[in-house]
């Protein structure tokens, strides 16, 4: 840098920067101005599964999900058909929380409606997601308690199911969340959780083991929660993703698992000797959530309203197995697929404390990244 | 080479900024015009690399608040250094075994004939061009409790199952696979510009093959375990899907905390320090490192 005396040269180099500095404003002033005013659509009263042909002509809405066989399921039975009818494209994407905050941050929502968690929409009500206007979504046929706050409908319903091994456990199976913890009842390698993403369903699986009420909690019981899965030693290993949780099923190398009932219906159609324990299974649901600024949030809610028909969401059930969200599905089901609908089951699952763990969450992710980086 | 045309291209850049082509000795006050060259690049630079880096050190220092209360998380919850700690660890082990694996491999390349050097380089270029995460769940496979490598060793030496997977030997082993190549090629091409008749030359003066090899071969071939190991070392660091498959919570690392504190917690501010503070070691390691390299430059093998 020695020859950067000449005047000339300054200039130039004042020049650039000052360019670079103009092209960031710009890119930041782009991002923060107003969305333009919704168009007004003739929507009428909104019936669950239902729209006006062509009502939305013209306008594209973005979907982001989770991915995988899950997501390819969902644009096939919900969005595919809901682009037909009402004219909209719809666009797919991979959802991620971090990128939704820069979005919201920024001013500048690229999606519509996102799959996220029941505790994702909670938290971030008002501040990263919409709050619906359920006069225009018809929810009469959603499942009566898994509206959990006011930012969501409900997407999926689904579980946090132990399943055994029935080669192991086949004549004497577990029958508790108490006999997952009991090694010598039952000896053998669990799986359970230990991803990065904060599981309040794996902490309250551990609290009702010990015969507590998981709409009774204290923020004292968090730690003694982990301390339980911590007191296996040995016997506990990890999964990182539903995949590995299968994967971990089906090699055998898990004798028990706390997995997402999908995967344990994946792992058993693949021909794997499992089975699900549904005494005290934890009930899990995915929110259909709206990003804060989202630029046509009635063509939104009018996608969510299409999306929990009766005939959508029995089809949403027969390709990803997951359970749906309107109690007139009635989905084509074969044996195995019976054996794991959640939604078959309800009498004997556990409703998740939504509002302790949104007023607790910190302290709860503190303890969860501990026990996700093995301190 | 990937690596050795970085490198030259390094030289080149370095004899742009200097203002003067490598051959001439004046500098005359009109050399500054090569200059301008630069400004494209600098305006690159600036846009994408640094302006966002400026933008995570910023918000490391004021997200939630103004003020170091995310670097006083980052020292004060136990857990974090040991994370730290734990993926340096990993990426020093892991650049050891490259290190010893490469060497004798890329050694065996420069005295081969040309078309066994050619199928030696395939060996090491195939696995590059094959995804990291199938190449991990292959892993996955190999290694679990009811794998293949436990079954043989239960069947035929009736041990085990011997813990494989979810261990540091898992995490390294995928991880070295994925990084050899990073080793051998700068490796290799440092090599094959060594005289082999300097061994000869060696022997002829009375030095045995192991005084050879540690006075004269070694040392010439620094620069190669210099950039490979700078190399392999920092793409260590940043590792994420291996130690999530093949490790346990144990061998987790500083990646994957960042992704939970920004994509879960949405703790922008505390993840930006995990960051800044990985940058910050990463640079204080290479200045240490490069000390030992003769040269003492922060990119071994630019200066000779």
């Amino acid at each position: 840098m020695a020859t950067l005396k000449t005047p000339k040269t300054r200039k130039l180099l004042a020049l650039a920067a000052g360019a670079a500095a103009l092209a960031l404003t710009l890119a930041g002033c782009s991002g923060s101005s107003e969305p333009k005013a919704a168009p007004k659509h003739d929507l009428g009263t909104p019936v669950a599964g239902q729209i006006k042909e062509g009502a939305l002509d013209g306008v594209t809405l973005t979907f982001a999900g989770s991915g995988g066989v899950f997501q390819d399921g969902q644009t096939k039975a919900l969005w595919d058909p809901f682009a037909k009818a009402s004219g909209a494209t719809v666009n797919q994407d991979a959802f991620d929380a971090g990128k939704l905050k820069a979005m919201v941050d920024s001013g500048n929502v690229s999606w519509d409606i996102v799959n996220t968690t029941q505790f994702d929409t909670a938290r971030g009500c008002g501040t990263l997601y919409e709050e619906y206007d359920y006069s225009k979504v018809d929810t009469s046929k959603v499942p009566k308690g898994t509206i959990t706050d006011k930012c969501m409908v409900p997407q999926i319903l689904y579980g946090l199911v132990v399943v055994y091994n029935t080669d192991k456990f086949g004549d004497n199976p577990p029958k508790s969340a108490a006999d997952f913890f009991d090694t010598k009842k039952f000896p053998g390698k669990r799986t359970v959780s230990q991803s990065t993403y904060v599981d309040p369903q794996t902490v309250e699986f551990a609290l009702t083991a010990q015969g507590k009420d998981v709409k009774n909690l204290k923020p004292e019981d968090i730690n003694g929660a982990f301390d339980m899965y911590k007191d296996l030693g040995d016997n506990v290993i990890g999964w990182t993703t539903g995949a590995q949780a299968q994967q971990q099923l089906e090699a055998g190398e898990a004798v028990m698992g706390l997995v997402w009932s999908g995967r344990g219906y994946g792992a058993a159609s693949a021909g794997a000797h499992v089975a699900p324990m549904w005494d005290q299974w934890m009930i899990m649901v995915d929110s259909n959530g709206i990003p804060k600024g989202v630029k046509d949030k009635d063509a939104a809610f009018a996608a969510v309203n299409y999306s929990i028909g009766a005939e959508q969401q029995a089809k949403m059930t027969e390709l990803t197995s997951y359970g749906g969200v309107n109690t007139d599905a009635k989905p084509k089901m074969d044996a195995t697929l019976t054996e794991w609908m959640t939604t078959e089951h309800l009498d004997t699952g556990i409703s998740p404390n939504v509002d302790f763990w949104v007023k607790n969450y910190d302290a709860l992710a503190a303890a969860w990244a501990g026990w996700a980086t093995g301190n | 080479m990937a690596i050795d045309s970085v490198t030259e291209g390094d030289v080149s850049t370095r004899a742009i900024a200097l203002g003067a082509d490598p051959g001439a000795k004046k500098r005359g006050p009109k050399n500054w015009r090569p200059l301008l060259l630069l400004i494209p690049a600098f305006v690159i630079v600036s846009l994408f690399f640094l302006a966002p880096l400026a933008d995570v050190f910023v918000r490391s220092v004021t997200d939630p608040q103004p003020g170091l209360q995310n670097y006083q998380w980052l020292f004060s919850t136990p857990g974090n250094l040991n994370v730290v700690m734990r993926t340096f660890g990993t990426a020093i082990l892991v650049t050891f075994v490259c290190l010893l694996l490469a060497y004798p491999y890329a050694y065996l390349m420069t005295i081969v004939s040309d078309r066994t050097r050619n199928m030696m380089q395939l060996f090491i270029m195939m696995p590059l061009w094959t995804s990291i995460l199938v190449r991990t769940l292959a892993w996955m496979v190999l290694l679990q409790d009811t794998g293949p490598i436990n079954s043989i060793l239960a069947a035929w030496f009736d041990i085990g199952p011997i813990p494989l997977i979810r261990t540091t030997f898992g995490v390294a082993l995928g991880m070295s696979q994925v990084l050899l190549p990073f080793m051998v090629l700068p490796l290799y091409s440092s090599m094959a510009k060594i005289d082999k008749r300097l061994l000869p030359a060696a022997s002829n003066l009375g030095a045995n093959p192991v005084t050879a090899f540690f006075t004269v071969y070694l040392p010439l071939s620094k620069p190669g375990i210099f950039s490979g190991g700078v190399t392999v070392f920092i793409l260590g660091l940043g590792f994420y899907i291996i130690p999530a498959l093949l490790g346990s919570s144990k061998e987790i690392m500083i990646s994957a905390m960042i992704q939970q504190q920004i994509s879960v917690f949405l703790m922008w501010g505390q993840g930006t320090a995990l960051g800044i503070f990985l940058l910050a070691c990463t640079i204080l390691i290479l200045v240490v490192v490069s000390r030992f390299n003769k040269s003492g430059s922060l990119f071994p093998g630019v200066d000779r």
